[in-house]
Order: C-alpha cells, then structure tokens, then sequence
C-alpha cells in the first residue's frame, strides 16, 4: 500500500519537477482562457489551400524564437549566454532586404541572398565564439559587444533607413504553405530537430554540459572546448540569421531599430522556462521548444483577448512571475519545509 | 578625454582671434562681424531610425543647418528609441555650452529636469515635432510640428464621409504613452464620435512596425471573425502591415477592409496608388526651413509663438497617390 504510494507520488514529484511541464500547463492555460473567450478560438479553418487559425498563427509566429531559443539553449548549456541573437536577427534582415531590393526577384536571387545573410550571421556568431573561446572574454561582455556592434552594423548597411524589397520566392519561406502547413514552422521545426539529434544522439550534447559544469575538468578529460565554444557560438548566430530570415520575409521589411529588438530576453525566457540552468551544464531543447511556443501563445492572447496595450508588459510579466514561481523548486519546498518543521518543533516539545 | 578637444578648439579660436585682428591692422576696417563668422552650433537630440518619416524629417534637418548657412550642427540620435540615451545627449549638449538645442522627444514625460538646466544655462530649447508632457510652455521656447490633431481629425473626417451608416473600426497604435499617440488618438476620437455607428472593436500598439501590426491585425481580424472594415493605422508602416494582414486572411485590402494611415511616405503613397491603402494623410516631415527662421529669431532675442504649425496635406484616391508620387521627397 504505502509502497505504491510512495511510488506514485515519487513519479508525480518527478513530473511536476520538470520545469517544461509547467510550460505545458501554462500554454494550455493561455489557450483555455481564449476558448473562455471566443469557443471557436482553435477551430481550424481551411481556405485557399491552406491551413488558417489562431493555432496556425501561433505555430507561424513562434518560429523566429524557437530558432533563437534554440540556439540559445546550446549556448547556456556551455555555461555562456548570447545576448547578440536579436541584433544578429536584424543585421540578417537588413543583407537580405538591401541585397533583394537590387535584385530581379528571381528564385536565385533569393537562394543567394539567403546564403549571404545566412553566412554573414554566422561569421558574426564565430567573432562572438572567438572572443569567449579564445581570447578567454566573458561571455556576458563578448555577446553584449555584438548586441550593440550588430544593430549599428544593420544601420550601415541601409543606411538608417527601413529597406523594403520584394522576392516571391524569398517571401515563400515566411508567408508560403506546404500542404497546407505554414512552411516557416516546417522549416523551423526540422531545424530544431536535427540540432537536437545531432547533440543528444552524440556525445556532443554531454560535451557541451561538461563545458558548462566545470570547464578545466572537461579539458583534462578530453574535451576540445574552444572549437565547441566556437561552434556552439557560430551555430546561435546561424539559427539568429534564419529567425532574421523569417521576421523580415513576413512583410520583406527590415526595420532596422525594431526587427528582433530585444528578442535575446524572449529567447533567454524560452530556455529559463524550458528548465535550462542559466548556470550551465544541463540542457533541454524540448523545453525551450516548449518555452518559445509559450512566448508566442502569451503574445497572441494579448492580443487576441485586447488587453490595453499600455497594461500589456504587465499582463506578460504577471504570467511569467507565476509560472517561474511555480517552477522554483524552493517555493515548493518552502510550503513542505515549513510542515517538517512544525513537525519537528512538535518531536522537540514531546521530548522536552 | 574631452578636454583636450576643447583646448585644440580654444587655441583655434585664438588663432582666428589673431588672424582676424592682423586682418583689421592690414587695411580696411569694416570687419566688426568677428561674431559673423563663428558658427552657431546646434544641438540636435533626435530620435534616430524609426521609420522613412523620421528619416526625412531628420535629414532635412541635417541639410538645412549646413555649414554654409554658418551652423555647426551636432546630431546625437537616441540609442534604439531610448529616453535615457536622449537625456545624456541633452545634458552634454547643456555642459558644453551648445548656442540652441533641438529636441525630438522619443517620450513625452520625464523631460522636466533636464529642460530646467537648459534653462539654468540660458540655451534655448526648441522642440521639433515631439512635444512634451505636461506641456509646459515656459520650459521651452517653442514647438514646431504639424499639428497631429489637426492630421488625425482629418483620417476620421474622411472615415465618416466613408462610412455615414457605421462600421466596425480598429486602431493601431504606436508605443503607449508617447505625445503623438495620444494627439493622433485625442483628434481621431473627437471627431468619430460624430458618427454613432462607428464601433472602435479594439487598439493595440504594434510599435510603429509593419512586422509587428501584421501580426497583431491577423490575430485582431480572427478575434473579430474579418468583420473589421476600417483600420485607422497611426503610422504608414503599420498601416502596410495591417494590409499584408488582409491580404493574407483572403481579403481584399480597400474592399473589405479600408485602411487610413498617417504620414505619406513614398510606400504609403505607393500603396494607396495601388489600392491597398485608401487613405493618407500627410504629416509633413519636411520643414527645416521654418525651423531656421525660428532658430534665427529666437537668437537675436525676437518673441516667437510657443507653437507653430507646419500645413500638411491629405491623399484620398489612387489619382492623387498617382499624382503626388513623382515629386515625393520621402
């Protein structure tokens, strides 16, 4: 009898635990109150050959932070932090904007804009691992110099100005279907899950935590830790240059002190709220799937329920609050800390 | 740091001191405009890249106080629409001892103190287009805008001669708690309320980017189930994102949805040649010109009026879209 107990309640403990679960139940929660709101709120429609609907707009919007996050994510396994994803974003989108806006709009055209952006993003994530992993700076520092170089860097490139530009094709990875699916969540998605097979069917992802607990130990057991700090940093700013990809293609403007402003937070907060340890050393891609999902859900129902734009932040921070409340071990703790002391003052009593 | 500029620049100025004087003992003596030759400097506290408006309004800013007009202008954009940045602009503008500060206040409260100490140093402080909150007159010597009421009465004006039976509109706004929302919003509200019918379904900010008023007008439209059929957008970028929107929802924007932006950009203008847009009103950004005047003015000590407005235009048909594109500066 008790065993059994004892048993369930150790594999409740065990869900509830786990930090990604109370994303799940905040998501469900968020989308609940939209029912509440509107009963047709999940309904999904089909209309000219695809799918439409507020998840579907939710899936489509969450694809931008679930790149960061992800990337993210592999970065703060290492014990590091990126706080350069959202100006990566908008140095992406601006190549792209001021390479298209000269172009033909031919399919090609966007294949090798695409490639340029893609590959100058990520020459800015290497300068980024260059600093940390050779040069041996603070990540905090190395990451917040790009944070403030890459926005500037955007500026030049169109010249202060809000480049628009136009490319079907280019415009297809943002706005376009496949099978009905919006093709930016496919796309995000397939991302997602070849990092995650390629760090968690390999030793890579063990790697990248022992960096993260204690980097002289990982050395001396065999760890190469600049080449992996160097990839883990390339790899972020790669997977920030998509998310800039993505942003801007959906309405082919870049806005150069707007597109991914400040979404380095968003993407903190999605790998916070997945169960990934600021401090290093463990890691889950599945949470910050989940985490960057939730951001994008929370950002819908502000919306969709028309909060006052200016009680917004507020409604967003309140959510958050709760849910890292309830996620933090301690305060759980708290509550069952307090009923064993009680019942240890009353052990004492007896005994006295 | 700083310090050794300023010398450089004392010893220029002696050496020009000296050069003039030798200049009076060489022969005629009609060079009493040794004031005439030092540029006025001025310090401009701008809000940087926000949008093709901004960016025209500043630049002509930038080409009107040239060097040859015997301006020295310092251009200090605020850091990604920071307040705070602009504050540490201004306040460096007031220690160095800047001969007039233009002022475009990314927000409108919290600019009190700040304006007192250029007081305190006897700089005048004009404000371009941004005002501030409260609007206390005595704290600057004028503003020059367009009048955003006036603009934003005109886009409801023309939505009630659009819809004299009704319809259900929503706004899109810029950033809560800036000087031009509230305007755009005052002018807007006390006009439509004219027209009974008229149903305000919602607001919300999408921060004057077309990325973000996509996204927030395709949840908006799906909350409402499309029966929207107006969008006054306080700006053109998100009047075009909001278009995007509905395109995208499998409308037509300027069928089913009306869209009404303000600022007449070259993009805005373009899209209400093509009918995607069906209304915009000019906030006219290019007024460097009246700027100088009243620079002018208040340096040799004349009253100007604590407010001058720039006229602005209105664009109601793909025709005059059509029409006034070729010569749009913007």
């Amino acid at each position: 009898m008790t065993d059994v107990a004892s048993r369930l309640a150790a594999r409740r403990g065990a869900i509830v635990r786990n930090q990604a679960f109370w994303g799940v139940i905040a998501i469900v929660l968020l989308l609940a109150v939209n029912v509440v709101a509107d009963p047709g709120y999940l309904s999904i429609g089909y209309n000219s050959g695809h799918l439409s609907g507020n998840l579907i707009d939710i899936l489509r919007a969450s694809a931008p932070i679930l790149m960061i996050a992800v990337g993210m994510c592999l970065v703060v396994a290492t014990g590091g932090i990126d706080l350069s994803v959202g100006s990566i974003m908008v140095v992406a989108g601006a190549v792209s904007m001021e390479l298209l806006s000269g172009m033909d709009g031919t399919t090609g055209d966007a294949a090798l804009t695409l490639a340029i952006a893609l590959g100058i993003a990520t020459v800015l994530g290497a300068v980024n691992g260059v600093l940390v992993s050779v040069v041996g700076l603070q990540p905090f520092i190395s990451t917040l110099v790009m944070m403030l170089a890459g926005r500037g860097i955007a500026k030049v490139i169109t010249g202060g100005q809000n480049t628009t530009a136009d490319n079907d094709s280019f415009a297809w990875l943002a706005n376009g279907y496949v099978l009905g699916v919006p093709v930016v969540f496919l796309l995000a998605i397939v991302i997602v899950v070849l990092v995650a097979l390629l760090v968690r069917r390999s030793a890579l992802g063990l790697m990248l935590e022992a960096i993260g607990m204690d980097s002289r130990a990982s050395r001396l057991a065999g760890v190469k830790r600049r080449s992996l700090q160097l990839t883990v940093y390339s790899v972020s700013g790669l997977l920030a240059g998509i998310a800039g990809v993505f942003a801007t293609a959906s309405v082919m403007t870049v806005d150069v002190s707007r597109t991914g402003y400040q979404l380095e937070l968003d993407a903190i907060l999605a790998v916070v709220i997945g169960g990934t340890s600021l401090a290093g050393g463990k890691f889950s891609i599945g949470g910050a799937v989940i985490g960057g999902l939730l951001i994008a859900t929370l950002d819908k129902t502000v919306v969709f329920l028309g909060v006052p734009a200016a009680a917004t932040p507020a409604f967003k921070a309140i959510v958050i609050v709760v849910l890292c409340l309830l996620q933090s071990e301690r305060v759980r703790s708290l509550f069952r800390h307090r009923r064993a002391l009680r019942a240890q003052s009353q052990k004492e009593a007896v005994a006295a | 740091m700083r310090s050794i500029p300023r010398v450089a620049r004392a010893f220029a100025v002696a050496g020009a001191l000296t050069l003039a004087l030798a200049a009076c003992g060489g022969g005629d003596d009609d060079t009493s405009t040794s004031g005439g030759d030092e540029l006025v400097t001025v310090g401009f506290v701008a809000v940087g890249p926000e949008g093709g408006w901004r960016q025209a309004n500043e630049a002509n800013v930038q080409d009107t106080f040239t060097e040859e007009a015997g301006f020295e202008l310092k251009y200090a954009p605020a850091t990604n629409l920071d307040q705070r940045s602009q504050i540490d602009a201004f306040t460096s503008f007031v220690d160095e001892g800047v001969d007039v500060i233009l002022l475009s206040a990314t927000e409108g409260a919290g600019w009190e103190d700040s304006l007192r100490r250029a007081q305190e140093a006897e700089i005048p402080v004009i404000l371009v287009d941004r005002g501030i909150e409260p609007d206390d007159t005595s704290l600057y010597v004028t503003r020059i805008a367009p009048d955003n009421y006036e603009v934003s009465t005109a886009v409801a004006e023309w939505a009630v001669s659009e819809f004299p039976d009704g319809g259900n509109y929503f706004v899109l706004e810029g950033p809560a708690g800036v000087s031009v929302v509230n305007e755009r919003n005052r002018g807007w509200d006390d006009a439509v309320a004219s027209v009974p019918g008229l149903v305000k379904v919602g607001a919300q900010t999408a921060n004057w980017s077309t990325e973000e008023a996509k996204s927030v007008f395709e949840t908006v439209l799906k909350s409402n189930n499309n029966d929207i059929q107006l969008v006054f957008a306080q700006n053109d970028e998100m009047g075009l994102g909001a278009a995007i929107a509905v395109e995208e929802a499998g409308l037509t924007p300027g069928v089913d949805v009306k869209i009404a932006t303000i600022d007449g950009t070259k993009p805005a203008l373009e899209a209400l040649a093509e009918g995607r847009l069906s209304f915009v009103a000019e906030y006219n950004p290019l007024f460097g010109e009246t700027l100088l005047e009243v620079v002018e003015q208040v340096l040799n000590g004349e009253e100007v009026e604590p407010y001058i407005v720039v006229p602005s235009e209105t664009f109601d048909s793909p025709e005059a879209a059509t029409a006034a594109l070729p010569s749009r500066k913007y």
